[in-house]
């Protein structure tokens, strides 16, 4: 053996030395594990990305500070059918901010009922700003991925906002019992009514469900119905005056309130009675059945949701009408259908690294001036009690109607995750025409229904 | 017993033995099954303990080099003529220290209790809003921490391998010879060792992205990650056995036993139907189309056979959207006067029926495929002889083709038998578990599958460990399934045939 | 007699042509189905009759031209170069250990292909998110190459079927060749390879199609980078409540200019799948 070769013997000694017991600490992270077996790279934690700022605002700063460390990007999510007046509003709101800080905000299509999934999946990757439908609230909020609204901000919210809407971004904390909102009401129209063609419907019978079935019958066309939904079908309970108000006290079941059972059935059973007498002419399935039937000139009316109510309008033109959801006779009294009303609101990222910058957009584009906006150019309902008393909204048939069936619903907030199914199962019992169910069998559904899993 | 002799007996005889074979070898199939798992782990025990004796008589045995070797990683090769082999030991042990320093100690100290600081928003006192303070995140815990346990298991066997290498170089010396060059050693790569060269890449990504995620999944089974424990928000812990016991606690009303025990039946139900319907069918089709007298074959089968050429979520979304109550096949229906069929909103009879006969639609074509070539391997001087004694085609096709199908297909309709009781497309699709009818079935429809259901509930509920649970069991049925048949069929038996 | 027998066997011939033909019908009947109503002008998502009313070349032309919100071709693209690149390290990984396990001995080979055995029948979404979290670590995730690694990574445990094919070649070819002095490497490379054309186009082919059809694993890997997208997903978005309504026929479309060149990819190869499916698939 020569020397040179101990020498490096020793000093790859040494150097080992000094690599593992030493200064570990130092070195690139990214490197990778090569010959053993894995590689791992980049972050340290996923966890402790972002943080909030500790600069103090110099009072009139509503950044606190933020924009002092060189340019603020956003990512902000919102549907395809808004990013043109999404993006103006953020140009706006980066305008109006200029003077604390150089906001960039990236507008990213990236629809409501899929933005939750997209935050459970990995939020650090997720906008910082994103709109969400309400009934995602609990999820995000019990994951926490939301940051709560407080102070000024909620008092604001509160103030300017239907109460629907509020109650909807609002969620009772487990222990302490307190009131907490964490989102920012941004539309008021998530639900569905009654959208009927003009020339087979009258103003008059849509007012009652046996007068709009009667009318579909007496002009052979069909009525559309989406009853294996649970967003839907529930309707067939709460007509019978049953109502949902959160949480049992494990957090997790839904608590129903005191009602007259007896009453609930009997109202199940005056659905289905009405759906046997017209089955020729009920269409259960997707509500895209609605526009879709209307094209094809196959369908008189249906339950259709707001979402679809521009394709209504495109098909039909003038004869599109809507009409809050009909009354339906229970035991010789017209009752009206209650439903399920649902509210889209912005949240803001927990995992934010601007929580400051992004409470101001979500205020901003959450805000009347934006509503009254996207009212005008979008027909979107607004949450915000101005603008909902504005003349944009007065005159639009669609948006009247939709906004006066919040007053007979139910708000879809904090709903269980077991809620749906078993009232989708419901729903699928009550339209089944084929096989009806006696009154038993219809209560124990319901109580089924209710009874939720454990 | 041969097929000739199998052949010559009388059809009674013939299903007397099948059945009899059948059950008599269940007992010993799952014995040898039994004995491999005994056996394998014995082994890998046996190896891992003369592993460390090695270890340690090495030790004493060894000169001053070797017994470096045991601390600095590679000395011994270098020190005796093998740089490269030298510095590859060393260079695998400073990464190692480089990734536990940076990454993988942080998140294996954690590993016992997932984590205990739990994320919270709390309001920023300089600016009166909220901010988060980021605590542990439950899940990369138990990934990373995965992770990090099985590169120290990779390392700890390079680190053997290591002072085996440096023993072994020094009694080459001792004894004279002349250890390999890294050169020689690569070069024996390419042949003596030529199955790590050819394995290595693929073990590499297997380890990585497929066995370190389901080493990940099946720990999840052992621990609380359900709707109410959700990362990053909240903190989840080992559970141990708990989730087991609620899979299988079967209580009156809804519950997830019976959920797993109901969606089970349906399962096996299912997965018999589906294989033997296309098998039959798939391999009546076949014989049609290359009966001599049948001409345009390639037209036939291309007819089949181009299905399978569109990707199963459009054909299926199509079926779907043809199927419903205004779809074009009620429509046709009406048309030819008859009433209209509700495919996937009546009973759960019509939707699960429906389902196996699309499921035909999907598969016949693939059946068409793997019998067509075996088909035409059947001796013809067995249909002569039974043409002979006057037997119809329809008597050949169940004295014959299908003992002779059987006979040689059986690890491939076990195969299929696996396949469709992991069936995620067909269902999801087709049906996504509807109709929903049945209230006691815990976030599940009529035809879902224990896979869909395991979809619903990481999706829909985020119930991941009870999802993990149901895999593991599904998983544990399967394989045990296959393992039998793949071990005891011919093929592996006769694997030296050819040689 | 000989009369009967023949008039018996056009009987069967004809119930055969019958049957063959009234099946062939129904099965191709989806897809007839699919391409005439690609091409229909009115109605949305579904209408109450067999046949368009009009047509039109209108839904496929917006795929190419509206691209704001859905950039099919982008997507189109996207798919094509991922499944080049799996297709590649696919083939590779499974011709490899195939041939590791068929033609080499070494120690616990029984061991490796149990396990291999059984790996793949674990239900593949469950490590989903294990999988999303490995890329992220390696910065990968909302990235093609993200994408090739998990179509590819498992590949190696998709044997079964090459190996029964490799088993059917004589090994007195190895041996004669190990007699010559042909080291391993080169038997692989000049001896075996070229004799396994069907089972390396089956390989190929099955490799090639896979991330065409799927879409569950892309939602999760790509998040809100609708640029990254692959056709299944982007054509699964267009089937969402958001969009179904004004998309629905360009889905269609869409569905149809992904099925055309995998159909003319598969019925070339064909035979050369039925070849390879058979002879390493189910020999006795």
């Amino acid at each position: 053996m020569n020397k040179t070769k101990r020498i490096c013997a020793i000093a790859i000694a040494a150097m080992l030395a000094v690599t593992s017991f030493a200064g570990c600490g130092s070195g690139d992270t990214g490197s990778t594990g090569g010959t053993t077996g894995g590689s791992t790279g980049g972050e340290t934690t996923a966890s402790t990305t972002g943080g909030g700022t500790t600069v103090t605002g110099d009072g009139g700063d509503p950044l606190y500070g933020e924009g002092a460390n060189g340019t603020i990007n956003l990512k902000v999510w919102g549907p395809d059918a808004a990013q043109e007046v999404l993006k103006g509003q953020c140009k706006k709101f980066s305008e109006n901010m200029k003077a604390y800080g150089d906001v960039q905000i990236e507008v990213i299509p990236q629809g409501e009922a899929d933005s939750a999934a997209l935050v459970l999946n990995d939020a650090t990757v997720a906008a910082d700003v994103f709109g969400f439908a309400c009934d995602n609230l609990n999820k995000l909020v019990r994951t926490g991925c939301l940051l709560e609204v407080t102070g000024a901000e909620k008092d604001a919210v509160i103030a300017d906002n239907s109460e629907g809407s509020v109650k909807a971004a609002t969620v009772t904390d487990k222990d302490t019992g307190e009131d907490k909102i964490y989102g920012y009401p941004e539309t008021g129209d998530n639900s569905y009514i009654l959208v009927y063609n003009k020339d087979y419907v009258s103003e008059d019978q849509a007012k009652t469900l046996e007068g709009t079935l009667e009318a579909c019958k007496a002009a052979n066309k069909k009525f559309v119905i989406e009853a294996g939904n649970g967003y839907y079908s529930c309707m067939f309970m709460f007509t019978g005056g049953l109502k949902i108000d959160g949480y049992e006290e494990d957090g997790e079941t839904q608590k129903f309130t005191e009602y007259d059972e007896a009453k609930v059935v009997k109202t199940m059973m005056a659905f289905q009675d009405l759906f046997i007498k017209y089955k020729d002419n009920l269409l259960v399935g997707e509500i895209t059945k609605v526009v879709d039937g209307f094209k094809s000139d196959t369908v008189a009316a249906g339950i259709d949701g707001s979402w679809n109510f521009s394709h209504a309008k495109e098909t039909l033109g003038d004869k599109a009408g809507f009409a809050v959801l009909p009354t339906i006779n229970v035991d010789g009294t017209d009752t009206p259908i209650i439903n399920m009303f649902g509210y889209k609101l912005l949240g803001v990222n927990s995992s934010t690294k601007y929580p400051n910058t992004s409470i101001e957009l979500a205020k901003f584009l959450a805000g009347e001036e934006c509503q009254a906006e996207r009212a005008e150019k979008l027909n979107w309902g607004p949450s915000n009690k101005a603008v909902a008393e504005s003349d944009v909204v007065k005159n639009d048939q669609a948006l009247s109607a939709i906004l006066a069936q919040s007053a007979n619903s139910v708000a879809q907030i904090s709903i269980a995750d077991s809620f749906w199914t078993p009232v989708a199962t419901l729903g699928n019992k009550v339209s089944d025409t084929a096989n009806p169910m006696d009154e038993a069998a219809c209560s124990c559904m319901h109580r089924i229904a209710q009874s939720n899993y454990r | 017993m041969t097929f000739i002799e199998y052949k010559a007996l009388s059809p009674a005889d013939k299903v007397k033995y099948k059945v009899g074979e059948f059950f008599s070898q269940i007992p010993n199939k799952l014995s040898v099954f039994g004995k491999t798992i005994a056996n394998f782990f014995k082994n890998l025990i046996a190896k891992i303990i003369a592993g460390f004796k090695g270890y340690g008589s090495r030790f004493a045995n060894g000169d001053m080099a070797t017994k470096i070797s045991y601390i600095v990683m590679g000395f011994g090769n270098f020190t005796r003529g093998q740089v490269g082999k030298g510095l590859a030991f060393l260079a695998a042990e400073i990464l190692y220290f480089i990734y536990m320093a940076n990454f993988g100690l942080a998140y294996l100290n954690k590993f016992d209790t997932l984590g205990t600081v739990k994320t919270t928003q709390t309001i920023n006192p300089d600016t009166g809003r909220p901010m988060s303070v980021y605590g542990d995140n439950s899940m990369l815990i138990l990934l990373y921490g995965t992770l990090t346990i099985l590169i120290t298991f990779v390392l700890i066997g390079i680190y053997v391998a290591n002072t085996k290498a440096a023993y072994e170089a020094e009694l080459a010396l001792k004894a004279g010879k002349k250890n390999l060059t890294l050169k020689e050693e690569l070069a024996d790569f390419l042949d003596g060792k030529y199955h790590v060269t050819m394995l290595s890449l693929p073990v590499l990504l297997i380890s990585v992205f497929t066995i370190l995620p389901l080493a990940f999944m099946i720990l999840i089974a052992f621990t609380s990650y359900d709707g109410q424990h959700t990362p990053p928000g909240n903190l989840f812990t080992w559970v141990g056995l708990e989730t087991f016991r609620n899979v299988f606690k079967v209580t009156e009303g809804a519950s997830k036993g019976y959920t797993f025990v109901s969606l089970t039946k349906w399962t096996i139900i299912w997965a018999i139907f589906a294989t033997f319907s296309n098998y039959l069918v798939g391999m009546i089709l076949a014989l049609m189309i290359n009966k001599k007298s049948i001409k345009f074959k390639s037209l036939w089968r291309t007819m089949f056979v181009i299905t399978v050429a569109v990707p199963q979520f459009v054909s299926l979304l199509l079926m779907n959207q043809m199927l419903q109550d205004d779809g074009v096949v009620n429509v046709i229906l009406e048309r030819m006067g008859m009433q209209p069929i509700s495919f996937f909103n009546s009973t759960a009879f019509v939707a699960r029926v429906t389902v196996i006969v699309i499921n035909m639609w999907v598969g016949v074509p693939y059946t068409i495929l793997q019998t067509t070539g075996i088909l035409l391997n059947i001796p013809e001087d067995l249909y002569e002889s039974a043409r002979i004694d006057g037997a119809t085609p329809v008597v050949q096709f169940f004295q014959i083709t299908l003992p002779y199908m059987l006979f040689v297909t059986t690890p491939y309709l076990i195969q299929s038998f696996v396949g469709n009781i992991n069936n995620f497309n067909v269902i999801y699709l087709l049906t996504d578990g509807g109709p929903s009818k049945n209230p006691n079935l815990y976030q599940a429809g009529e035809t879902d599958l224990l896979v869909t259901w395991l979809f619903k509930l990481t999706m829909n509920s985020n119930d991941y460990n009870t999802a993990a649970a149901v895999g593991i069991l599904v998983f544990i049925v399967c394989a045990t399934l296959s393992l039998i048949t793949f071990n005891l069929s011919k093929s592996s038996r006769n694997e030296e045939e050819f040689s | 007699m000989i009369k009967s027998y023949k008039l018996s066997r056009t009987i069967s011939d004809i119930v055969i042509y019958v049957v063959l033909g009234g099946l062939g019908l129904l099965w191709v009947s989806p897809l007839v189905w699919l391409v005439l109503h690609s091409f229909r002008k009115e109605g949305g998502v579904s209408v109450p009759y067999v046949f368009p009313k009009e047509y039109t070349l209108d839904n496929y032309l917006d795929l190419f031209t509206k691209t704001e919100v859905f950039d099919y071709p982008r997507w189109f693209l996207n798919t094509f170069v991922v499944a080049v690149f799996a297709c590649i390290i696919s083939t590779l990984s499974v011709l490899m250990v195939s041939y590791a396990f068929s033609r080499l001995r070494f120690k616990s080979r029984k061991t490796f292909i149990n396990i291999g055995m059984v790996l793949g029948m674990f239900p593949g979404f469950m490590t989903m998110i294990a999988l999303y979290y490995l890329l992220k670590a390696m910065n990968l995730t909302q990235t093609l190459p993200a994408l090739v690694i998990c179509y590819s990574s498992g590949a190696g445990l998709g044997f079964a079927i090459s190996k029964g094919f490799f088993d059917t070649i004589p090994r007195a070819l190895d041996e004669a060749a190990t007699i010559d002095g042909a080291t391993r490497n080169e038997i692989f490379w000049k001896i075996i390879l070229p004799m396994s054309k069907p089972i390396i186009v089956y390989t190929v082919l099955t490799s090639f199609i896979g991330p065409w059809c799927d879409f569950i694993l892309v939602k999760i890997i790509m998040g809100d980078k609708r640029d990254n997208f692959t056709v299944a997903m982007g054509l699964r978005k267009m089937t969402e409540k958001e969009y179904k309504q004004n998309y629905f026929k360009q889905f269609l479309a869409g569905s149809v200019l992904v099925a055309i060149p995998i159909t003319v990819l598969f019925m070339k190869m064909q035979n050369y799948y039925v070849e390879g499916v058979t002879a390493g698939g189910v020999k006795g």
